[in-house]
């Protein structure tokens, strides 16, 4: 088997793998701070589960991105025709895989962290209520970083040959 | 291995105060041993060799120089987490300070104590603050208090520079093992401070009440 190939189809999962392993070690450190959080309050627990969730959405654009590769390596379907199958070729597998793994691993390394800023939120905003708002904000800026990686993976799929 | 962290048990401890001197802990000594069983087994360990450090500590009024330099090095031979080491030994070297301090006041010799500034001690006794002024700037105030007799504002001296210098250990990893460790420091200066007031607060109480009712003070105790 060509390594070529592999690596393209390496490219394909990447997204979906890497930002799913962000997510879950993100949601369980956050969602593990909120759980502790909750021992220490008598109420208002439903805002610490939403916020331990934020880390999920990683996982989404992985889905996402590895959906735009998939297209990318599909031929166009000739007029009046039956679609083609998705097609991993020497020729778009590097691209694939350059974009799916560098995009993976920056959702996963966003997810981790984010995670972490959750955490610190809850434990923050447990102690001091009026700041959770504030709190919130260094994760959503990890977030923002997260959707660049995304945006740019998406935008440069479609410069993939087919 | 890893450096571990305490997401859940971090989360559930209460926040605790900028400042050491309040009313009362923000959490109860068995309610925080209650959080605590959420610790890994060595991790447990570690713990538990903080509180017999305090343990020994908090009873080492009758005990001679030597004798405390000799079941703190047994005590410290038994300890391998580096950070802990540390917090004990910062521990010790403010203990050895305030014996010189109180030494020199009664007219007696250096002490043979323990920790890093043992031997500065030693060389410059006759120094008002031991050439430590800038490590330890509060020498000069807790002399002078020591000297007034005024014990527990000498305490409050000692007290808020270690919970200030704790604070600034704290490592930037909250959730962390040290973070706990820190937590559980700053945690046992509240406690012994509280302790303390109480102590304090309740003899003052009863010199109130003697002062008050004179001889009739004592008229609702219990017959012996």
């Amino acid at each position: 088997m060509d390594w070529l190939l592999i690596l393209g189809w390496i490219g394909l999962f990447a997204p979906t793998a890497l930002g799913a392993v962000g997510s879950i070690l993100g949601c369980a450190r956050a969602g593990q701070a909120a759980c502790g959080a909750m021992l220490d309050l008598e109420g208002g627990y439903g805002r610490y589960i939403g916020l331990s969730a934020l880390p999920s959405s990683q996982m989404i654009y992985g889905i996402v991105v590895m959906f735009a590769l998939q297209t990318a390596a599909t031929p166009a379907t000739p007029e009046g025709g039956t679609p083609l199958p998705m097609t991993i070729t020497a020729a778009n597998s590097p691209g694939i895989f350059v974009l799916g793994v560098l995009c993976g691993v920056a959702l996963m390394v966003s997810a981790i962290y984010q995670g972490a800023c959750c955490a610190s939120a809850i434990s923050v905003s447990k102690r001091k209520p009026e700041v959770f708002g504030l709190s919130v904000a260094p994760a959503a800026i990890v977030e923002g970083f997260a959707v660049f990686a995304f945006i740019f993976a998406l935008v440069l799929s479609g410069s993939i040959p087919k | 291995m890893g450096r571990r962290t305490y997401y859940d048990l971090i989360a559930s401890l209460p926040g605790l105060p900028l400042r050491f001197d309040v009313e009362r802990p923000p959490i109860s000594q068995h309610r925080l041993n209650e959080r605590l069983q959420m610790l890994e087994p060595d991790d447990a360990a570690v713990v538990d060799q903080w509180t017999n450090f305090v343990h020994w500590d908090r009873q080492l009024l009758d005990r001679t120089d030597d004798d405390v330099a000799h079941s703190y090095q047994q005590l410290i031979s038994e300890i391998s987490n580096s950070f802990l080491l540390e917090l004990i030994r910062r521990r010790m070297d403010t203990r050895t300070i305030i014996a010189a301090v109180r030494r020199r006041r009664a007219g007696m010799s250096a002490p043979t104590g323990v920790g890093q500034w043992i031997e500065r001690i030693q060389r410059d006794y006759s120094h008002p603050q031991f050439q430590l002024q800038t490590v330890y700037p509060w020498i000069g105030r807790f002399d002078q208090l020591v000297g007034e007799g005024q014990a527990l504002e000498a305490q409050r001296i000692i007290f808020d520079f270690n919970y200030r210098e704790l604070e600034e250990l704290a490592p930037t990893d909250m959730f962390s093992f040290e973070a706990l460790l820190i937590y559980l420091a700053r945690w046992e200066i509240i406690d012994r401070w509280t302790s303390l007031d109480q102590a304090a607060g309740k003899a003052r109480f009863e010199t109130l009440i003697t002062e008050t009712l004179g001889e009739h003070a004592h008229l609702f105790e219990p017959a012996e």
